[in-house]
């Protein structure tokens, strides 16, 4: 954990450069002209699995005979996986999985994670929204692109997350997103709104807090009608599940349909802490990330726009290899991540776990999760990633 | 030379607005007119005599598992049970919330809940994952009784107790495996912090651990138990319970020190080693809002929690007398909790509030919701209440309290998953139909009694109304706000408030204040 007074005396800096309002004018300005934000672009969907989503029960290595002893009870039983390669099969919840892989849109990252692994679901997280393991970050990895590669673009929601605590993924002094749990929060009868906007308007103080808040109240405001006009104006080409995850994503769906200025968004799959009576929850857990993401990327077909959507999960770690005697796994290191889109090379990428050779319980990594975000950087954005990431890495080749 | 506490009235407001959800400028002149030492001794004299509110009518000692499993139960009863008691527990719940809220408005020593509020932060327990009700009362009851009182008493109380024990899962550890959850917050989120253990330490404190059960009070007869059934339908009872066959006894090494411990020697020594005094006074000047950039008052009250064997009361008296806490980089710079914003504006209006479950689910549409924090690491706090989302509820606040109406999007888009559903189409859409009916079912039981607000005029300003607009919103900007008013928004004020009917004039100044990036402030 970050001491609590450097986070703030880092924001307290990022506002006093953020608060020009001058910037805010503009963008408030280019909002209301929305021919002017026209965004055919490349769009990425971050989907975080929190709690720490166990990789061997999600691609699962089911030709292993260390799995199955690791795991008398919770193992998946060989004949029920769903085979996708030689090696590895799929939990059988995850079928809509398995028909986006069949359709050529899902590839899968093995075995990925990093150096001397993190096990505390804080620091972890904040390993992989930072992509800096080896030292205390306050920026994230999307937040340092949106300032490397896209300061041209006006947008003051460039990140757009459907959720309650802003992901550290955006992180960045010159903050770029913005973060909702109800799009429906955004209503607001006509006179309230005149007033509630004349009372918030930019005025810079001496006081960080009050700058913060003015900043937000501001892109609040101007964002609401944006956001009210993108939900009413476009229709869904797919049902989804009447779940948190699949309706985040049809929001997300919708935005994307409507060309908002938008070009990461994020969505939680919370439960995956699973360390007592995993079965069921974990299976539950997996059919909703399989429903949801095959309900998006029917409707983004159906409306044009699966070919410029990449899709890419990630997990703070998995869990232990062997289970626990409470019918659960606890905190483990490396895992698997999920990349889908109308570009992604299918496939699984990656080598296969070795569970002869575990460290003090736990698997070794093999790929570095820096390799995937740098190809999402690179091959996926055309951005400057080792300038992003800090380090050079190899990109994954994970992008047809 | 050192800096010394200017105590005046600003002074006196500023700790109020950070002790006792805010304070009325009558309190603050009063305050003022007092010694500093004085006023915080009388303060936490006051909040720790403070008579707890009496418990739920449905906290029953010794709790009853009404969805126990017997051999004899036959499978539709056993549905049926668990449904009555999922629906009961669920009204329970929402009751729970309401009466914690209800008394924080309420009471005359709000201190005491400030700080409850405080370590329900710190030593979590969420909602949506208890299947039962109760222990969330116990440990919210065992947090007021130790908030002001001694850390290691308070952390054996959090510890040996239901909602933590089922929360993260040491309730039956087994010494073959034991469960590492509780073990790991325990270090990283309790005690010590990040960077004072290794996973060694974890792993042998979970031994430590083992042999604790759930069980129903001692000297119960055994009941039968059916075979393969879910830990919920087969508790007999919430009472920690020691069984020694089910505890490693053998040697463990904690924290540089070794013996064959168990959980007391365990809690003794985490709570004794100085990184927890260190790490809970920082969280206490975060939570508190001080700046403390050199840690020079974080180890001033890590000594006093050292030389008091962390009397809490203690370590807050050197936090509220310092200096760092009065500096003016500590003013007016703590973004208001989501319930410190709703019970602030109850109390400083004096608004006539009976707490309904729609009122407690304002506070959870700004990202606090009563015994239901967002994961095993409480609130973050500080900015992190602040985003597009829960700023726009925070806007909304005003609907609620003075129209009584509940805005849109208070609910969440969709359910959590916690269970797969069928394969077969037709089941699968008969259960989601289920689910659709039940949560339209919840939504109507949480919203049946509305709001229960009454807003009078002569009560929020606190004595006579003002004839001029001016005077309006200057009596009402002084009373809500711990920052001064940008001049804009203050002109903006005085301009909205001439434009209606006297009559309107202190609700709408009510209404729009509190819709203002300064009443998030404290």
């Amino acid at each position: 954990m970050l001491p609590q007074i450097d986070r703030r005396r880092f924001l307290s800096i990022g506002a006093l450069t953020a608060t020009v309002p001058g910037f805010l004018a503009k963008t408030g300005a280019l909002l209301a002209d929305d021919k002017s934000l026209g965004n055919r672009d490349r769009v990425l969907v971050v989907v975080q699995l929190a709690g720490g989503n166990d990789g061997l029960n999600t691609l699962i290595p089911f030709k292993d005979d260390a799995y199955y002893k690791a795991r008398p009870k919770l193992a998946v039983p060989k004949g029920k996986s769903l085979k996708i390669a030689d090696d590895f099969a799929l939990h059988p919840e995850a079928g809509d999985l398995r028909g986006l892989f069949d359709a050529g849109h899902l590839g899968v990252v093995t075995n990925v994670g990093y150096p001397n692994p993190n096990r505390s679901h804080f620091r972890a997280t904040e390993i992989w929204e930072t992509g800096v393991p080896d030292k205390d970050t306050l920026t994230g990895w999307v937040g340092r692109y949106f300032d490397n590669e896209c300061r041209g673009n006006p947008s003051p929601m460039l990140g757009l997350q459907l959720g309650e605590k802003p992901a550290m993924t955006f992180a960045h002094p010159k903050a770029r997103a913005v973060t909702l749990t109800n799009p429906r929060l955004f209503e607001w009868d006509a006179g309230a709104a005149k007033a509630m906007e004349q009372l918030n308007a930019i005025r810079p103080t001496a006081n960080p807090e009050l700058d913060f808040l003015q900043r937000t109240g501001n892109d609040t405001l101007t964002l609401s009608r944006k956001i009210q006009d993108a939900l009413k104006d476009t229709k869904t080409g797919a049902e989804y599940a009447p779940f948190n995850f699949s309706q985040s994503l049809k929001v997300v769906a919708q935005m994307i349909a409507a060309d908002v200025p938008t070009r990461v968004y994020y969505v939680t799959l919370g439960g995956f802490d699973t360390h007592t009576s995993q079965d069921r929850r974990h299976a539950g857990l997996l059919q909703e990330l399989s429903m949801g993401l095959a309900s998006f990327a029917r409707d983004l077909k159906a409306l044009g726009h699966l070919d410029r959507t990449l899709v890419l999960t990630f997990s703070e770690f998995g869990r232990r290899v062997s289970e626990n005697e409470q019918q659960g796994t606890d905190h483990g290191t490396a895992g698997v991540m999920f990349l889908a889109g109308g570009k992604v090379k299918a496939g699984v990428h990656g080598s296969r776990p070795d569970l002869s050779d575990l460290d003090e319980g736990d698997l070794r990594f093999k790929t570095d999760f820096r390799s995937v975000y740098s190809a999402v950087l690179k091959d996926w954005f055309a951005a400057d990633a080792s300038k992003v990431l800090g380090t050079e890495f190899k990109p994954l080749p994970i992008i047809a | 030379m050192k800096p010394t506490v200017t105590w005046d009235v600003a002074a006196a407001s500023h700790l109020l607005s950070r002790t006792e959800f805010g304070g009325t400028p009558k309190r603050s002149e009063q305050l003022a007119a007092r010694n500093l030492h004085d006023v915080v001794a009388a303060l936490l004299d006051e909040a720790k005599a403070a008579v707890p509110p009496p418990k739920p009518g449905w906290v029953k000692e010794p709790w009853v598992n009404t969805e126990r499993v017997y051999p004899e139960t036959t499978p539709m009863e056993r549905m049926e049970n668990h449904r009555k008691a999922g629906q009961r527990q669920n009204s329970e719940r929402n009751e729970l919330r309401c009466w914690w809220l209800d008394h924080m408005i309420r009471t005359s020593a709000p201190l005491r809940e400030v700080m409850t509020l405080f370590w329900h932060g710190h030593f979590t327990t969420e909602a949506k994952r208890m299947f039962v009700a109760q222990p969330l009362y116990t440990q919210n009851a065992a947090l007021r009784k130790h908030a002001l009182g001694n850390f290691r008493e308070m952390l054996e109380a959090v510890t040996l107790d239901a909602a933590m024990m089922m929360y993260l899962n040491m309730e039956d550890s087994d010494p073959k495996k034991p469960n590492e959850n509780f073990a790991r917050e325990l270090l990283e989120l309790f005690t010590v912090g990040i960077g004072n253990y290794s996973e060694r330490d974890i792993k042998e404190i979970a031994r430590a651990l083992t042999g604790w059960t759930l069980d129903a009070p001692p000297g119960t007869a055994k009941r039968p138990l059916v075979k393969d059934a879910p830990r919920s339908f087969c508790r007999d009872g919430l009472v920690p319970t020691f069984v020694k066959e089910k505890h490693d006894g053998g040697e463990k090494t904690v924290l540089g020190k070794t013996g064959k411990f168990g959980v007391q020697e365990v809690l003794d020594i985490v709570a004794a080693h100085p990184a927890t005094a260190r790490f809970v006074s920082t969280k206490l000047i975060a939570y508190f809002g001080a700046s403390d950039l050199k840690n020079e008052l974080r180890d001033r009250m890590a000594a006093k929690f050292g030389q008091t064997k962390g009397d809490i009361a203690a370590v807050l008296t050197v936090l509220f007398t310092s200096p760092e806490f009065f500096a003016k980089e500590s003013r007016g710079t703590l973004i208001k909790s989501p319930v410190h914003l709703l019970v602030g504006a109850c109390r400083l209006l004096n608004l006539d509030v009976t707490a309904t479950p729609s009122l407690a689910q304002v506070t959870a549409a700004m990202g606090q919701e009563l015994f239901n924090p967002p994961n095993v690491k409480g609130w973050p706090g500080g900015r992190d209440w602040i985003s597009s989302g829960t700023l726009a509820v925070r806007y909304h606040l005003p609907e609620a309290l003075f129209d009584g109406t509940e805005p849109a999007g208070f609910e969440p888009i969709g359910r959590e998953r916690f269970f797969p559903l069928p394969a077969d189409p037709d089941e699968r859409r008969k259960l989601l139909k289920t689910l659709d009916s039940l949560d339209t079912q919840r939504a109507a039981e949480r919203k049946k009694d509305g709001f229960k607000v009454t807003f009078d005029p002569a009560k929020a300003v606190g004595g006579a109304v003002p004839e001029k607009p001016e005077q309006v919103a200057e009596v009402l900007l002084t009373r809500l706000l711990a920052v001064p008013p940008r001049e804009g928004a203050r002109a903006a004020l005085v301009q909205a408030v001439k434009d209606v009917a006297p009559a309107e004039r202190v609700k709408l100044a009510c209404r729009l204040i509190l819709t203002t990036p300064e009443f998030q402030l404290a």
